[in-house]
């Protein structure tokens, strides 16, 4: 089979990504476990930063090495959904000023786990369209 | 976009995935320019022509070209 047909999006892809979301899980329960105002709370807060940025290069790396329609799919994926993500977050902000929304379902924290799942689903649709 | 890909390939009696390794690019993309689902980029239709030993316009027909014969009797 061809390399690139058989490519995934980066080598080293699945391990980064694995990390991040490892490192992710851990900065949530390091903040459960250390008490408030200890650096150690902080720390875990921004353990996911490093693994992140090993996934970003990756994800830039593997999006590079692409042929021109892949490139193409994954360009109308992020449109897809930077755009429905920034009309959620406004939908979102215009909400709150017009009634009270709980601070707990809909915190950052919560609310950025859509953006990968937009991403993926514009993933498909674009993908769709070629197939 | 029309184009003779599908025809050229099975001329030569190549497979999707072995036209893609030949290409550098993915069987996904083999079969989008078969179907005429993608049009390619310049450089990729030059690669094409190249390894087919064809010019681009006898492998791609954007439908608003006259044919070739026509062309050809003008400019006599």
């Amino acid at each position: 089979m061809s390399e690139i047909a058989s490519r995934p999006v980066s080598r080293s892809f699945p391990l980064s990504a694995v990390l991040f979301l490892l490192t992710y899980l851990a900065a949530r329960i390091g903040i459960e476990v250390f008490p408030p105002g200890s650096p150690l709370r902080v720390a875990s807060a921004l353990l996911p930063v490093a693994p992140f940025g090993w996934f970003l290069v990756d994800m830039v790396r593997g999006v590079r090495a692409l042929d021109e329609l892949q490139r193409r799919i994954h360009l109308e994926a992020l449109a897809f959904a930077f755009l429905v993500f920034m009309l959620v977050m406004m939908t979102l902000g215009l909400l709150e000023l017009a009634i009270q929304l709980p601070p707990e379902d809909l915190a950052y924290r919560h609310v950025w786990a859509l953006m990968p799942l937009l991403y993926y689903f514009g993933m498909w649709r674009a993908q769709r369209r070629y197939r | 976009m029309k184009n003779r890909l599908r025809e050229l390939r099975e001329e030569r009696r190549w497979s999707q995935v072995e036209l893609a390794e030949r290409l550098e690019v993915s069987r996904q993309t083999i079969h989008a320019l078969e179907t005429g689902k993608y049009d390619p980029s310049l450089p990729l239709a030059f690669r094409i022509a190249r390894l087919f030993g064809m010019a681009i316009e006898v492998i791609f027909d954007d439908g608003e070209a006259p044919p070739r014969a026509e062309r050809t009797s003008a400019r006599r």
